[in-house]
């Protein structure tokens, strides 16, 4: 019995040494991401790039989204070669190119004649000194999700695509009632008061952060309300924002494009079954309506990387329209922007059909969350920690503004 | 000829002698070895980082700053304008260094009594052992579990604020969303979960007090309190001595409660120099900086140590 038993083995392993050139043929692309497994872009664009590049494997190698620019940034000092890194924000690129792990692509721009035009100029984002070193592929900006069964029970009129702030905070509270809440805020920052750089005009390393009164003051109303969750209690249970819609309870959120794709997801697999659409962000007095923040991801290629050509002809593909198609397939929002491009965005099966749905598709303008701008990282620790003092209410908003102006001015004394 | 054997006994003992010192090393080495590596080398390193500037990268990007590092986490400019009382409210290393203190300040002494009550309760009664264990399972279970369980509980709406507001105390807010009881929901649970492992020392420590001096006392007409206060206590003294040091520096390192808890927060409210180290490191990638905050660190632990190291003949009972 044993003796077979390791004959068996011993042939098993025979095959797989004659196995392993066998399937040498194929190139692999190692490719650095997050959350790999549960982002259906991602499965999308692997798909569509092995269909049409035959003998090439896409190898993700999946990262935890929160610790993403650590972790990476961990991978490139100890000289990972791994091709392709994904780029989750975008003072993570300018980091990385300061460090050297980027790979500069002009040279690869000039070469194969890429045309960038679909991306209307996004790509600037990721150049230093007119050097590009990443490719946008994901250009995601906010847009206010709402669930229509709770607006049809309660008799209001859906979101609009140009409702002012108030308009929007007055209908959240209408809708507050019999264990409703009129609107979501997650804990993040830029959920409650990044919209003030949808003027085009501010940023949040502007240095001065009177800007952010009026949203936080509008939250606060909201909260004393009852019209949303406290922020406290969301920062005590670590609800997270997506099961906190898929409840079935709120009747408005605002936030990021991503979320159609997992929404899309949730009905497909059955975690809630309500009916929902998306409409823009409300405005504030003054901006025009479908105004937006958003973000940049993108991919670079690792300067340790030994398939360099290949990486280009991934990256080159996946923000271009082949990889924004495939990105588009599963509800996700592409960089590169095109007629095809949204059609395939509202095509996607379980998008909502409603217009409003797909005017906010086309936001007038978006800002970017956070601006490539000096000491930015020091400015991101400050700012959140006067934001959670602000939001947790032990200090007022006018308090906790004054506090973000006189320390980032302290910053570049 | 007596005395050529005598050498040769002699050099036959220099030679096992060395043998010995010899297996004695060769046992040591591993350890050794390991603590070279893992803990020497990167000390080492720390302290010369913290005298240059490096954001990451190739080594070749390593630029000298002298003491550039320290006067920057010190904002020395700002602070010898304006007093020591801006160091300690403004500046993030004052603020770390006051929280971390703060910190170490009760914890230490409420898990020693914690400790050294359960110790003196659980050593006489009946069914001790099932105690025992009950109190030490904190201490073995997972931090990242008991952080979460405790952040329920210590909600708006948590068992904890329900008890509180029974007894007629009016306290109606997230524990980790306040800035005073934030930091004490890292005390409770830091005391909660290390008293087990402490009380087990102390355990130890109690079946060394000699039976004869309780007889002693008690022949003496002392009653259980003044037994406890004038037998038991001196006897556990290197103990505490003991427990208090380990506890002192395990406190300076404190990390995975404010991580998982607070994040530091709200505000700076909780920020700790690991915490504050670690921002430095991996979110802002400012190497040599994070490097100068760790000698802050450095210099405390070790004077601390020295300290331990200075009294513990004193403290001793011999």
């Amino acid at each position: 019995m044993k003796k077979m038993l390791s004959v068996v083995l011993a042939a098993v392993m025979m095959l797989s040494l004659l196995a392993v050139p066998a399937m040498a043929e194929d190139q692999v692309l190692t490719v650095v991401t997050w959350d790999a497994t549960t982002t259906p872009y991602l499965l999308a664009q692997k798909e569509a790039y092995e269909a049409s590049h035959p003998g090439v494997k896409i190898e993700y190698v999946d990262v935890a989204s929160q610790d993403y620019p650590i972790k990476a940034t961990t991978m490139l000092e100890g000289k990972d070669t791994s091709d392709v890194f994904m780029v989750k924000e975008i003072d993570d690129i300018i980091k990385w190119q300061a460090q050297g792990f980027a790979e500069p692509l002009n040279a690869y721009v000039e070469k194969t004649g890429y045309d960038m035009s679909g991306f209307v100029g996004t790509e600037e984002n990721y150049k230093v000194d007119g050097e590009l070193y990443a490719v946008p592929f994901r250009s995601d900006f906010w847009v206010l999700y709402y669930n229509k069964d709770l607006f049809d029970a309660a008799g209001e009129p859906y979101p609009t695509n140009d409702m002012t702030w108030d308009q929007y905070a007055d209908l959240a509270i209408k809708m507050t009632k019999d264990g409703v809440y009129g609107t979501h805020y997650h804990t993040w920052l830029s959920d409650v008061v990044n919209w003030t750089v949808a003027d085009g005009e501010n940023t949040l390393a502007d240095r001065n952060y009177d800007d952010l009164l009026y949203y936080y003051n509008l939250y606060q109303k909201l909260e004393d309300a009852g019209a949303c969750m406290a922020y406290s209690e969301l920062k005590a249970s670590g609800l997270h924002y997506s099961a906190a819609f898929a409840n079935g309870n709120i009747a408005m959120m605002p936030m990021g494009y991503w979320y159609v794709s997992t929404l899309i997801n949730y009905h497909k697999d059955g975690t809630c079954n309500f009916n929902w659409g998306i409409a823009a962000v409300p405005h504030a007095d003054g901006v025009k309506a479908g105004s937006s923040f958003g973000n940049l991801t993108g991919a670079m290629i690792n300067q340790a990387s030994a398939n360099k050509d290949l990486a280009w002809d991934y990256i080159s593909w996946l923000g271009g329209e082949e990889g924004a198609a495939a990105t588009a397939s599963v509800g996700a929002r592409p960089a590169y922007v095109s007629e095809t491009v949204a059609a395939a965005m509202s095509s996607v099966e379980g998008f909502p059909t409603d217009e409003t749905s797909k005017g906010a598709l086309i936001p007038s303008f978006v800002g970017m969350e956070w601006p490539v701008a000096e000491k930015v990282a020091d400015i991101k620790t400050i700012v959140n920690e006067e934001h959670s003092m602000i939001m947790a209410r032990e200090i007022t908003p006018e308090e906790g503004v004054a506090e973000m102006n006189e320390r980032v001015a302290e910053l570049f004394e | 000829m007596k005395q050529g054997e005598q050498k040769l006994a002699r050099a036959r003992m220099g030679r096992m002698e060395r043998k010995k010192t010899l297996i004695a090393y060769s046992f040591l080495a591993p350890n050794f070895l390991g603590f070279a590596i893992f803990t020497l080398v990167p000390v080492v390193c720390a302290i010369a980082l913290s005298l240059f500037e490096w954001n990451g990268g190739d080594i070749s990007r390593l630029r000298f700053v002298g003491f550039e590092n320290y006067a920057t986490i010190f904002n020395v400019k700002k602070v010898s304008q304006n007093g020591l009382a801006y160091f300690f409210n403004r500046v993030d290393l004052g603020i770390a260094l006051k929280n971390t203190v703060y910190y170490t300040v009760i914890t230490v002494p409420l898990t020693i009594i914690c400790a050294l009550a359960l110790a003196l309760l659980l050593n006489k009664i009946r069914g001790a052992v099932v105690f025992r264990a009950v109190f030490f399972f904190p201490y073995v279970a997972s931090m990242v579990a008991i952080c979460v369980c405790w952040s329920f509980m210590l909600m708006k709406d948590g068992p904890i604020n329900h008890f509180i507001m029974a007894l007629g105390i009016d306290f109606n807010k997230s524990w980790t969303a306040d800035t005073t009881m934030a930091m004490w929901s890292i005390i409770l649970v830091s005391v909660w979960r290390n008293m087990g492992y402490y009380m087990v020392i102390y355990l130890a420590a109690l079946q060394g007090v000699p039976k004869e001096l309780m007889e002693a006392a008690t022949v003496d007409g002392a009653n259980k309190w003044k037994q406890f206060l004038h037998v038991t206590l001196p006897q556990l003294r290197p103990t505490t001595f003991f427990v208090s040091i380990m506890m002192i520096i395990s406190c300076f390192k404190i990390y995975d409660v404010v991580a998982i808890m607070t994040e530091g927060g709200p505000g700076r409210s909780t920020k700790m120099l690991v915490t504050y180290i670690y921002d430095e490191a991996f979110t802002k990638v400012r190497y040599g900086q994070a490097s100068a905050i760790s000698m802050i660190l450095l210099i405390i632990v070790l004077l601390v140590t020295i300290i331990q190291f200075r009294s513990e003949k004193k403290f001793s009972n011999d």
